[in-house]
């Protein structure tokens, strides 16, 4: 195996910034969807893998929650809900997958009421903080010890934010692995994974298992 | 006084390391927080947390409060109560006093500091006398359906400052500076929170006159019409008919408030001879009692029918209390539904959710277990220093949604 760069573990927290703008219906929902930032849409894909949850919701995506939730239309909440973002290069491509969804039951299906006030759509953008820490990996089988001791927030920065917000072309680990590790086999194992499906905790032990099945 | 270093094996380690990390980058730095009290009210008791932490870690921190004249504070209790929906007009000569009095004060707290934090409306006009610095403006209260002609006017105060910071998402409002969310958090070091022997808890119940022989209901309040003293004990008489319980009804006295008065004659009234209804007036710095009662308590109530975050809730779930409150402002946040208490929107919902509990001990006690983990994750003094350490930097890293430290 070639001599590689540690991979340095970096972990992170998110500040949310409040847009001020809200939805109260599902029209609402939709012109706003289609006039926010990126970043917004990112969040509201995202902040479930890095919220820290007594019960987590049921759904991953702020829009299915809220939809299901405050407007009880639970078919096009199960259809957002299945949205899966790993599917999607950028997140235009996700903006335009939600607006295709609620368009499309809006078509076969009677408009729900609007919500009560205090129930609208909050539309907030998230800031990614990020921290180096002094993990690092320079093996397979560092790779398995580090992502035991990591904070759960670096499985989501690397993971997550890596590939859709910071635009690469595939998560930092599969990278990593792939490139400098040289384990082709593996990385596409980890591509292959459904990564929406699980908190970063569970998706932390997934990895791991799938590493040491490897080594 | 106490350290950052203390709320280890308490606070969440990623936010001590995230404050740490920061800290190195704004040692030295000057931080100047402006409000309108020294003490009484949550503004103050949050601050005279953060700002000894916040010096601890290393950054230069100011803390000024305003000196005001009675029309000036009568001024900005208009503008809080407008701010809030009640409509209140504010006329020229009020908003006159209320800028000599920003004035006044600006020219003798002379606000220069790197990071410049001003608390709610009442020095909001501070922004007049910006030299240098990134300033914001916080705002601790709902003004999410505010008059329209007083938020007009105060928008264009706010919309000079660099940035803001909401308690809540609904509260914000559509500007055009950045707005950023803060909840509020409490401090498990506090004597409001702090960890009391069985028997400083039994001591309070008997200075107190409540005997701890029944299941004990407690709501911790102003005599507010918006808490439904009310409400809460018609919730009582319901639970009575199948549980044997009391009632505890803990409040200021409430002197120089009128309406505080009304409530309270009212509540009397409505209470009428019940023994097992305890009606406590507690004196201003009540912490360690307010503690002792909440400890002692079998489950919390905070039946709200408007409230800005209701912190009163967390402290009681830090407090491993399953808490039933109104579904209204800053409590649904902290009451995960079914799992750390319930929301409810009537006495009779509230009524029910507590023989609920009452008859399932376990499941209660299973809430306020993960009722103390939720605190300890979300709501703790540790993560306003965070935030607003990450708010300063990202402020100096305007147009950036990804900063590393």
């Amino acid at each position: 195996m070639a001599e590689a760069e540690p991979f340095r573990f970096h972990e992170c927290f998110a500040l949310i910034r409040l847009t001020g703008r809200r939805a109260s219906d599902i029209l609402e929902l939709l012109e706003i969807i289609k006039q926010v930032s990126k970043g917004s849409i990112f969040h509201h894909m995202h902040q479930y893998f890095i919220k820290s949850y007594i019960v987590p919701p049921e759904f991953p995506n702020d829009f299915a929650v809220w939809v299901a939730d405050s407007l009880g239309e639970q078919n096009l909440a199960e259809g957002l809900a299945n949205l899966n973002p790993f599917e999607f290069e950028n997140i235009e491509d996700i903006r335009s997958e939600l607006v295709r969804i609620i368009t499309e039951h809006l078509k076969n299906y009677p408009m729900p009421r609007p919500v009560l006030p205090g129930r609208e759509f909050m539309f907030n953008e998230g800031v990614t903080m990020v921290l180096p820490t002094s993990i690092t990996a320079a093996t397979l089988h560092d790779f398995a010890r580090a992502l035991r001791e990591v904070d759960p927030s670096s499985i989501y920065f690397h993971f997550y934010e890596a590939r859709l917000r910071l635009g690469k072309e595939e998560d930092d680990f599969t990278h990593y692995i792939d490139e400098c590790l040289e384990c082709p086999g593996l990385a596409r194992r980890i591509k292959t994974m459904d990564p929406y499906m699980y908190s970063t905790e569970v998706l932390r032990d997934k990895f791991i298992r799938i590493i040491e099945e490897a080594l | 006084m106490k350290s950052i270093r203390d709320y280890k094996g308490i606070s969440e380690q990623g936010d001590l390391r995230a404050i740490e990390a920061m800290a190195a980058k704004l040692k030295g730095r000057t931080m100047l927080h402006v409000n309108s009290t020294a003490e009484g009210g949550g503004v103050a008791e949050l601050l005279q947390r953060i700002v000894p932490l916040l010096k601890d870690i290393g950054l230069d921190v100011r803390w000024e409060v305003m000196k005001g004249t009675k029309p000036f504070f009568e001024v900005t209790k208009a503008i809080h109560n407008s701010l809030q929906g009640k409509g209140v007009h504010i006329t020229k000569d009020m908003w006159d006093e209320y800028v000599a009095v920003n004035r006044e004060n600006a020219e003798r707290i002379k606000p220069d500091a790197d990071f410049v934090v001003i608390h709610d409306p009442q020095p909001a006009l501070f922004i007049d006398y910006k030299k240098r610095g990134i300033w914001l403006w916080r705002c601790h209260i709902d003004i999410s359906g505010p008059d329209r002609v007083t938020w007009y006017f105060l928008k264009n105060i706010v919309e000079r400052y660099d940035g803001s910071i909401f308690s809540v998402s609904n509260f914000a409002q559509s500007v055009s500076i950045p707005q950023f969310m803060m909840q509020p958090s409490i401090d498990p070091l506090a004597d409001k929170n702090i960890e009391l022997s069985e028997e400083e808890v039994r001591r309070v119940f008997e200075r107190y006159n409540v005997p701890t022989d029944k299941p004990i209901l407690l709501q911790v309040s102003r005599f507010d019409p918006f808490k439904d003293p009310l409400g809460v004990i018609d919730a009582y008489r319901l639970v009575k008919k199948y549980h044997d319980c009391r009632l505890v009804l803990a409040g200021g006295t409430a002197t120089d408030d009128p309406e505080g008065e009304r409530v309270l004659k009212e509540v009397q009234e409505r209470a009428g001879d019940d023994p097992d209804i305890h009606l406590l007036l507690l004196p201003p710095f009540s912490d360690r009692e307010i503690n002792a009662l909440q400890r002692g308590s079998t489950i919390v109530l905070q039946k709200s029918t408007r409230e800005g975050f209701g912190l009163v809730v967390a402290e009681a779930l830090w407090k491993k209390k399953p808490v039933i409150g109104g579904d209204v402002g800053g409590i649904p946040l902290q009451i995960v539904e079914g799992a750390t208490g319930f929301l409810v929107h009537s006495v009779e919902g509230a009524a029910y959710r507590i023989r609920q509990l009452l008859m399932n001990p376990d499941d209660a006690k299973r809430m306020g277990e993960a009722a103390k983990e939720h605190i300890r994750k979300n709501f703790l003094v540790t993560r306003n220093i965070r935030n607003y350490l990450a708010i300063w930097l990202s402020m100096e890293h305007r147009d950036e949604k990804v900063i590393y430290i």
